[in-house]
């Protein structure tokens, strides 16, 4: 049997500088793609202003049949990717995974940047977006309250706590790194670091109070994370629309979160790997547990879409029947297979080391399985309410230009942030590599820490 | 020779630095700090053997944050008495998860404040005897030499696998 390689390949001393160098001065290509991936922002921001000006009836959003269209299929595919940061820091954290050391922080951003585009689509979505503050929890001038009840309220209660409690998670596992950069910089960045550092110098006491913290805040976000999908989930699952209705959804949506993070962050991971030459951080074998965690995903998305089409033909419910049978022979019956081929099958070709093993159909595979996982989204939201009960609410929609471009500005924009985080933050977390790397001992050997 | 000041004592193997810390604490040496460039849960079981406050913190937190939102949702629907979606007014089910997000919202907060405070950050002026070396692959004990032989303390520590020994004033 072939040897495994290590989950991390670099000495304690080198761990530093090789880290700090990602921080590095880049190309002018760097900068020039930065610029035309704001370029595209300010064209969906363009969009938007439009949108605001003439209203709603602009897209092709036609209520009684679509009335929720890429805006809320996105919403949910950005949160969704926001769930393997959270994954990956806190749970594997909690399960003493050891892979998750050389990614977690990437993924950590990921996260964040997600989570904030993901709040843009329902905020589009209002119409009159500068209203937002109506769903706050205070009364209006009627002492009308927002409805407690309402799955809405649990989405802007679950997506601000998601949002707040991965900054301070990711902010916490950041402060450390801060100190590291901040001693290592000179001129007015020695102070920004600095000042966001905190003051940290590695002291008995700071880790001493920092280690439980750390440890409660990712038991809190592990909870978090498996909550805010199942929330999600139920803004589908508790109204009566058939393809939504159904307890299935809370455990196929995060299983479909996890599925589509965990692709990106093998999208975004295998190129900065080769860009900032990090290969002895992140290992092969890292991309390949984060491969093998593909699969089991798949495979449960899997079950779960069999498990949807089951129940609606065991039940016997004309209208689930009817919705399932439109699902895979309707106008969006392609969609369907091309979900099941991107997100399910696509996957299973990991089953074969050497696919896993190589980063070129690492990465091919993730975007495909994203692919999927996007149309996935368009399936369960535009598909199901194409057909609800009644005739007359039958319709086909299909995004217009203002749609497309909030969407293609939302992708620009992660991609933008995440260069500029990588640009500007130890996107190692450089602590925990240490940790991991084997610290020197008189005695010989390489200390493990507990 | 007494003084006021402190010696640094910085360390290239965590072997040797942790044996030398449990042997100044053994011996009863005033340890003003330790600074690791990662966590050592045994420098801890040293120096800080007592758990962290900080998770009493995150449950008060955790109590306020669950506690306080429903509060909230019962005097709002109380304060206007509208039923909506065949739920009775105080409808403690759907509000388990409202409490759910609180809770965890004021116990992360809560968690962070705490650790930040506790910590002694943030702090204008970093500890005294701190260098950048100590962020890289260094590891350090500051330790107080009022009440003792400094040349004797410096001895001590080089016998016990200090690669550098220098005088700070604290």
């Amino acid at each position: 049997m072939a040897e495994r390689e290590p989950e991390l390949d670099i000495k304690f001393e080198n761990v530093n500088n090789q880290v700090l160098g990602t921080l590095w001065k880049p190309p002018f290509i760097f900068w020039l793609v930065i610029g035309l991936l704001f370029l595209a922002f300010f064209y969906g921001l363009v969009a938007w202003g439009y949108l605001v000006a003439t209203g709603m009836g602009s897209t092709r959003l036609r209520p009684p049949s679509v009335m929720w269209g890429i805006f809320l299929s996105n919403f949910i595919f950005f949160i969704g990717l926001a769930h393997s940061g959270t994954l990956i820091s806190a749970i594997l954290y909690l399960f003493r995974a050891k892979f998750r050391t050389s990614i977690n922080r990437m993924a950590e951003a990921m996260t964040m940047i997600c989570i904030a585009l993901a709040g843009t689509y329902p905020l589009i979505h209002l119409g009159r977006s500068w209203l937002i503050y109506w769903i706050l929890p205070y009364p209006n001038q009627r002492q009308i309250w927002p409805d407690f009840v309402s799955p809405l309220i649990f989405d802007v209660l679950a997506v601000s706590t998601y949002f707040t409690v991965s900054l301070i998670f990711f902010y916490t596992g950041l402060v450390p790194d801060l100190a590291v950069v901040r001693d290592r910089t000179r001129g007015p960045f020695r102070k920004v670091y600095g000042y966001f550092a905190m003051g940290w110098t590695g002291s008995a006491r700071q880790w001493h109070h920092y280690g439980t913290s750390y440890l409660l805040l990712a038991g809190l976000a592990t909870a978090l994370v498996i909550s805010v999908h199942t929330v999600v989930s139920w803004d589908f699952a508790l109204p009566i629309q058939p393809g939504w209705h159904s307890t299935i959804f809370p455990p196929y949506f995060v299983a479909g979160a996890i599925h589509s993070g965990v692709a990106m962050v093998l999208t975004l991971l295998i190129p900065m790997r080769r860009l900032f030459r990090i290969e002895n951080i992140v290992t092969t074998r890292t991309l390949e547990l984060l491969a093998e965690t593909t699969i089991l995903m798949a495979g449960i998305l899997g079950y779960s879409y069999l498990t949807e089409h089951f129940m609606a033909w065991y039940s016997k419910n004309v209208f689930e029947e009817q919705i399932f049978k439109f699902r895979v022979l309707g106008y969006y019956g392609w969609i369907y297979w091309m979900v099941v081929l991107c997100a399910v099958i696509a996957p299973m070709s990991f089953f074969v080391r050497k696919v896993r093993t190589s980063p070129v159909p690492l990465f091919i595979i993730s975007i495909i399985i994203n692919i999927g996982m996007w149309w996935e989204r368009f399936v369960i939201v535009i598909q199901s309410l194409s057909q609800n009960y009644l005739p007359f609410q039958w319709g086909f929609y299909w995004p217009g230009w203002i749609e497309l471009a909030w969407t293609l500005a939302t992708f620009c924009f992660l991609f933008a942030v995440f260069m500029l985080f990588a640009k500007y933050l130890p996107s190692i977390p450089i602590s925990e590599v240490k940790k991991e790397s084997g610290m020197p001992m008189e005695k010989g050997g390489p200390y493990r820490a507990e | 020779m007494q003084n006021d000041g402190a010696l640094l004592a910085t360390f290239l193997h965590v072997d040797t630095f942790l044996a030398c810390l449990k042997k100044l604490k053994d011996e009863k040496h005033r340890i003003i700090e330790a600074f690791s460039p990662v966590r050592l849960p045994e420098m801890q079981e040293i120096l800080t053997p007592k758990p962290s406050l900080t998770r009493m913190f995150t449950l008060a937190g955790g109590i306020i944050g669950a506690t306080g939102i429903v509060s909230l949702a019962i005097y709002a629907h109380v304060s206007f008495r509208l039923i909506v979606y065949g739920k009775p007014v105080i409808a403690w089910v759907p509000w388990v998860l409202v409490a759910f997000e609180g809770m965890v919202l004021f116990a992360s907060l809560f968690a962070f404040v705490a650790w930040v405070f506790k910590a002694g950050l943030p702090q204008a002026s970093i500890d005294p005897g701190y260098s950048a070396a100590l962020s890289g692959h260094t590891f350090g004990i500051l330790v107080s030499s009022a009440d003792t032989d400094t040349r004797q303390l410096e001895e001590f520590l080089r016998k016990n696998g200090a690669a550098e020994v220098s005088h700070v004033a604290t």
